[in-house]
C-alpha cells in the first residue's frame, strides 16, 4: 500500500500515529537531533541527517530498571520490573539504523537466552523509516554502502518513507505497516507516478555513494585474526584513541552493558546501564588482573568485535556503516580507515 | 515471569557457613531454595557458575562447589575479593550469618563434559581456592551411582600452607577410600604437618600420571596453571585431554553483556570450561 | 597571520626529522592526516620517515599535551603545542607528571583554528584565547604580538549575571544532557588520575546511570579537581558530543581562582600549582 501527505501536513501524520501508540521520532534539541517520545506533534522534525545517538537506544535503553527495592529491607520485598510491552511506533529510522535492529537481534533474541527487555519493545514497534535525501552526497563519516546496506532500502522496516519535493510518499513492507497506515485517516492515495519514484528511489539508494569499496567478511574476519598480536599495529591504530565511550554509547549496534546496583535516599535499583570496550575498568577483575590495560588493546577489541567476532559468532559484520563512531569521536578516529589499513597490512 | 527473566535472581536462604581457612577469608555457603520450583529448576553439573546476588551491592560469578549429587542443597566457596578491586559482594557475603537470604542467579555456562570424561581415567589438579568445581567434580565422581563410569581418579590438590587447604573433612575422607588416589601437598608445612610438601607442579612431575586414556582438569592460580601445564605435556598428555576453566570479568552470565569474551567466544556462555586445544585457537587476550 | 599554516607544517615535518634522526628525542606528537582535510588527527612520529605524515592546518585543535603521561617516565619526547597546550604542558610540569628535560617543546603561535565539528573559530570564548605559547624550546612561526582579541573572561558576563539558583537550574539542564561517555576527561590534558574517583567502587562517589544524581556527582567533582589547574584549552568542550558548555564552569573558576591568588594555571614551570601551594597571606575568600 503506498500512500502520501504533505511535509506541511507532518503534524497531522504525528498526531495520528500518537493515537496509535507511544510516538518516538528525531527532535530537534540542543545538541542536534535525538529520538524522543512525542508530547506534542509538532515536535517530529524531519530536517535532520541522523540523530546523534541511535534508535538502539529505544529498545535498549542507557538505563533499564530490573529491579527496585528498599535498602535494608528483606530481598522478598523486592519488586522485579516486567519488561514493558507498550505499543510503540518508531518514525524516521535510517535504513543502516532499520539494519542495526536486525543484528541486535540476533544478538539479544535470536541467540542463547531471550532478553526479555529488548524482545517485549521490539515485538511491540512499529518501525517507520526514511530514505536518506538521494540529492544531497553522504556525509564524509558514513559508509553504509560498504556493507551493503542501501540509503533507501526499506527491508526491516514495518512502512517505509521517501520524500518527494514537498510530499512524503508512505509504503507499507509489512502487514503490521499496512495496517498502521490504514488507520491513519490524513493520508491520501498516491499515483502510480509516485510508486515509480517511489521504486526508482530505492534503486538509487543501492547505487548511492558512500566512503571505502565494498568488504568481503569473512576476508576481514581472518584478517583482523591474523592481525591479533601486531602490536606495532595496533598501537599506530590507536595512537590518537582517547578511550572514551563518545564511539560505544553514540553506536547503533553496541551492545555492552554492565549490571549494578545505585541506592540513593534508602532506594535502589538493581539496573543495566551501558558500558563501553574502550573503558580502562571494562575488564578489570576482582583479583586485580586486568586483560586489556593498553588502549590500543581495547581499541583492538572494539574493532574484532565487530568486524571479527561477531562475524564468527552470528555470521555478520556488527557495523552499519552509519558513521556515528567518527563522526563524534573527539579525536577523529576513523574505525573503517584501521580496517582498511589492516586489509592492506 | 520470573522463568523467562534470566536477569531475575531466586532468593536463597544460608544454611550452613563453613570456615574453610585460617586466615578466615574463604568460607563454604551452603543455600537452600525458598522456592521449590526454582529448586527444579536449577539442575546443574559439577563447572558450572552461579551468580550471587545482593541486592544494593551487586552479583558475583561463583563457581559451584557443591556436587548435583548432594540433594537438597547447593554450596559455594566464596573468597573475600578486595586486595585489589573491593568486592562488594563477597564481602557483605562473608558478614552474613546463617539466616541470612541472598539472590542466586543460575546455573551459567558450560560444565567439565561429563560425557567426555567417562570411561577415562580422571587426573583433577588444583591450588588453593580455585578447587571449588573441582570439589563439585570429584564428589559427582565419588557418588555410588557414577563411580563405575569412570575410570582411576587421581586428585593432586595443593595449598600455600596446611591452613589454606579447603575442604578439609573431605580430602582427610578421600584419602581413606581406595577408589580415589589423593594427594595433598603443601608449599611449606608446619610443626603439626606431617603430609608432602612441595609445589604443585613439581609434585605432579613425581606422580607422573600415565596420559593412557587419561584426561586432566586442572584449576589454580594462573602461576600454578603455567608451571603444571608443561609437566603434562611431557608426561604426554594432548592438548585435548587438558581442560580448564577460565576467568574474564562477568556480568550477565548468560552472553549478551559482552564483558567476558575472548576472541569470539564469551567465557560464560562458551565456557567457562575450554580444553588447552580450544584456548589455543583463541587470541591471548585473557 | 605572517606565518601560514603551510609553513608551519613544512617547519613541523622539519624539525621531527630532525629530532627523531639525531634521536634526540624518540618520539614526536603533533597532528596527522585524519579521514578528510577538517578532520586531522593527533599523531605520533616515532621514525624519520614519520616527519612526512605530520599535518597542520586550521583544524588542528587537539592538544597534544593529553598525550604526555602515557609514555613511561624518562621517554624524550618532542611535542607541538598551540598556546593554551603550551600551559598544559607547563602544568604537567608544574606537577611533576614530565620532566622539563625530556621534552623537546615546539611553540606554534596560532590564531584562526577552527573547531571542526563547528567550523566556528576557537578564540577567548570557548579558550583562553592566547596567541603565543608560554613555554617552548623552538619557535614554528612567529609570536604575535598585542593584547588577545578576545579575553578568557567576557563569555562569563552573562553566568555571572546569573544568581545562585538560577546557576543551579542552568547546570542541572546543561548537565542532564551528559551520556557519561567521559570524553571530557579523557581529552583534558589534566585528567591524568587512575582510577578516576568517579570509577571507584568503595566508597562509590557516584552512580554509573546518566541521571541527575551521579551526573552532577561527576561533573561538580571534575569541575573542582581542576581548580586552579585547568589550562582553558577547552578540549573537554569541544570533546563533548552533546555539546555541554563545560568551558563556563572552567573559566568560572579559573577566573575566580586568579583574583583569589594572582596566579593562573600553567604560566611559568617556576610556579608551584596554587591548591597545594600554602602561603600565609593566602586569602580566605575561598571558604566564604
Amino acid at each position: 500500500m503506498l500512500k502520501k501527505i504533505a511535509i506541511h501536513q507532518l503534524p497531522d501524520l504525528a498526531s495520528g500515529l500518537m493515537g496509535k501508540g507511544t510516538l518516538v521520532a528525531p527532535v530537534r534539541q540542543d545538541a542536534g537531533f535525538q529520538f524522543r517520545e512525542i508530547t506534542d506533534a509538532k515536535q517530529v522534525d524531519l530536517n535532520y541527517h541522523n540523530t546523534v545517538i541511535s534508535p538502539k537506544s529505544v529498545f535498549f535503553p542507557q538505563t533499564e530498571d530490573f529491579v527496585r527495592y528498599r535498602t535494608g529491607r528483606p530481598m522478598l520485598e523486592a519488586e522485579t520490573v516486567e519488561p514493558e510491552g507498550k505499543p510503540l511506533i518508531l518514525f524516521g529510522v535510517r535504513p543502516c539504523d532499520v539494519k542495526s535492529f536486525e543484528i541486535m537481534d540476533i544478538h539479544f533474541s535470536g541467540t542463547g537466552p531471550v532478553d526479555p527487555y529488548w524482545q517485549a519493545r521490539r515485538e511491540a514497534t512499529t518501525v517507520i523509516g526514511y530514505a536518506f535525501d538521494l540529492s544531497a552526497t553522504a556525509e564524509p563519516e558514513e559508509f553504509y554502502r560498504t556493507l551493503g546496506i542501501g540509503a533507501a532500502d526499506p527491508e526491516g522496516s514495518d512502512v517505509f518513507m521517501v520524500r518527494r519535493g514537498d510530499e512524503l510518499l508512505l509504503k507499507s513492507i509489512t502487514a503490521r505497516g499496512e495496517a498502521l497506515l490504514e488507520a491513519i485517516d490524513d493520508l491520501a492515495g498516491a499515483s502510480a507516478d509516485d510508486g515509480k519514484f517511489f521504486d526508482d528511489t530505492v534503486a538509487a539508494g543501492r547505487d548511492f555513494k558512500t566512503r571505502f569499496a565494498c568488504v568481503d567478511a569473512k576476508a576481514v574476519t581472518k584478517k583482523l585474526e591474523d592481525l591479533f598480536h601486531n602490536t606495532e599495529f595496533w598501537e599506530k591504530a590507536a595512537a590518537a584513541c582517547l578511550s572514551c565511550g563518545v564511539c560505544t554509547f553514540a553506536c547503533p549496534t553496541c551492545y555492552c552493558f554492565d549490571i549494578c546496583d545505585e541506592t540513593l535516599f534508602g532506594r535502589g535499583t538493581r539496573r543495566r546501564v551501558w558500558d563501553a570496550c574502550m573503558f580502562t575498568d571494562f575488564t578489570l577483575e576482582a583479583s586485580g588482573h586486568n586483560p586489556r590495560t593498553k588502549v590500543y588493546q581495547r581499541l583492538r577489541q572494539k574493532i574484532g568485535h565487530k568486524y571479527s567476532y561477531h562475524v564468527r559468532k552470528y555470521g555478520v559484520i556488527s557495523c552499519v556503516g552509519c558513521g556515528r563512531c567518527t563522526r563524534y569521536c573527539p579525536v577523529s578516529v576513523d574505525i573503517f580507515s584501521i580496517v582498511e589499513e589492516a586489509m592492506k597490512t | 515471569m520470573r522463568s523467562t527473566n534470566p536477569y531475575i535472581p531466586m532468593p536463597v536462604e544460608i544454611v550452613k557457613i563453613t570456615d574453610e581457612v585460617d586466615t578466615h577469608d574463604i568460607k563454604s555457603f551452603r543455600f537452600k531454595f525458598l522456592n521449590a520450583q526454582d529448586e527444579a529448576r536449577f539442575q546443574y553439573l559439577p563447572g558450572q557458575f552461579a551468580e550471587l546476588s545482593i541486592y544494593g551491592k551487586g552479583e558475583a560469578p561463583i563457581g559451584i562447589a557443591s556436587s548435583p549429587t548432594e540433594l537438597g542443597y547447593v554450596e559455594f566457596t566464596v573468597q573475600r575479593a578486595g586486595a585489589v578491586v573491593p568486592g562488594l559482594v563477597t564481602a557483605a557475603l562473608h558478614d552474613m550469618e546463617e539466616g541470612g537470604r541472598i539472590g542466586l542467579r543460575g546455573p551459567l555456562g558450560h560444565p567439565w563434559p561429563i560425557e567426555f570424561l567417562e570411561k577415562k581415567n580422571i587426573v583433577v589438579v588444583g591450588g588453593g581456592f580455585a578447587f571449588t568445581t573441582l570439589r563439585s567434580l570429584v564428589q559427582y565422581m565419588l557418588h555410588g551411582d557414577n563411580r563405575s563410569r569412570f575410570g582411576d581418579i587421581t586428585v593432586i590438590y595443593g595449598a600455600r600452607t596446611p591452613g589454606l587447604l579447603c575442604y578439609k573433612d573431605e580430602l582427610a575422607a578421600w584419602e581413606k577410600r581406595s577408589d580415589i588416589n589423593t594427594i595433598i601437598t603443601v608449599d611449606k608445612g608446619n610443626e603439626t604437618w606431617k603430609g608432602r610438601e612441595g609445589f604443585v607442579p613439581a609434585v605432579c612431575k613425581e606422580v607422573a600420571p600415565s596420559p593412557e586414556n587419561a584426561v586432566a582438569v586442572i584449576c589454580g592460580p594462573p602461576v600454578m596453571i603455567k608451571f603444571t601445564l608443561p609437566v603434562f605435556f611431557d608426561l604426554g598428555f594432548s592438548k585435548e585431554n587438558i581442560l580448564t576453566s577460565l576467568e574474564m570479568r562477568m556480568k550477565c552470565g548468560i552472553g549478551k553483556c559482552g564483558r567476558c569474551n575472548v576472541g569470539y567466544r564469551y567465557v560464560c556462555s562458551d565456557g567457562p570450561v575450554f580444553s588447552l586445544a580450544e584456548l589455543e585457537k583463541l587470541p591471548r587476550d585473557f | 597571520m605572517a606565518v601560514s599554516f603551510q609553513q608551519i607544517e613544512e617547519r613541523l615535518r622539519n624539525e621531527a626529522r630532525r629530532l627523531l634522526e639525531s634521536g634526540e628525542v624518540s618520539l614526536m606528537l603533533a597532528w596527522g592526516k585524519g579521514y578528510d582535510e577538517n578532520h586531522p588527527m593527533p599523531y605520533v612520529a616515532k621514525c624519520p620517515s614519520d616527519a612526512d605524515g605530520i599535518v597542520f592546518n586550521e583544524y588542528c585543535t587537539h592538544n597534544m599535551a593529553r598525550y604526555l603521561v602515557r609514555y613511561p617516565r624518562g621517554t624524550r619526547i618532542a611535542i607541538a603545542v598551540k598556546a593554551a597546550d603550551s600551559r598544559a604542558v607547563v602544568q604537567l610540569i608544574q606537577e611533576d607528571k614530565v620532566k622539563r628535560h625530556d621534552l623537546v617543546i615546539l611553540g606554534i603561535p596560532a590564531y584562526g583554528i577552527r573547531n571542526p565539528k563547528t567550523g566556528e573559530v576557537v578564540d577567548g570564548r570557548t579558550t583562553c584565547g592566547l596567541y603565543n605559547p608560554v613555554l617552548y624550546d623552538i619557535l614554528i612561526g612567529e609570536e604575535v604580538h598585542g593584547q588577545p582579541a578576545s579575553p578568557p573572561y567576557t563569555v562569563l558576563a552573562e553566568y555571572e549575571a546569573m544568581d545562585k539558583e538560577a546557576r543551579f537550574a542552568f547546570w542541572k539542564k546543561e548537565l542532564d544532557r551528559c551520556i557519561r561517555c567521559y570524553a571530557c576527561r579523557k581529552a583534558c590534558p589534566m585528567c591524568y588520575c587512575d582510577p578516576c574517583f568517579i570509577d571507584q567502587s568503595k566508597p562509590r562517589w557516584g552512580e554509573k546511570s546518566p541521571e541527575t544524581a551521579g551526573n552532577l556527582m561527576y561533573h561538580l567533582t571534575r569541575f573542582h579537581h581542576l581548580a586552579g589547574r585547568c589550562v582553558d584549552c577547552g578540549e573537554c568542550s569541544r570533546a563533548c558530543p552533546v555539546d555541554i558548555p563545560l568551558y563556563l564552569f572552567h573559566k568560572k573558576v579559573a577566573k575566580d581562582c586568579e583574583a583569589m591568588f594572582g596566579q593562573a594555571a600553567g604560566m611559568s614551570i617556576e610556579d608551584k600549582p596554587v591548591l597545594v601551594h600554602f602561603r600565609a597571606e593566602d586569602t580566605d575568600n575561598i571558604l566564604k
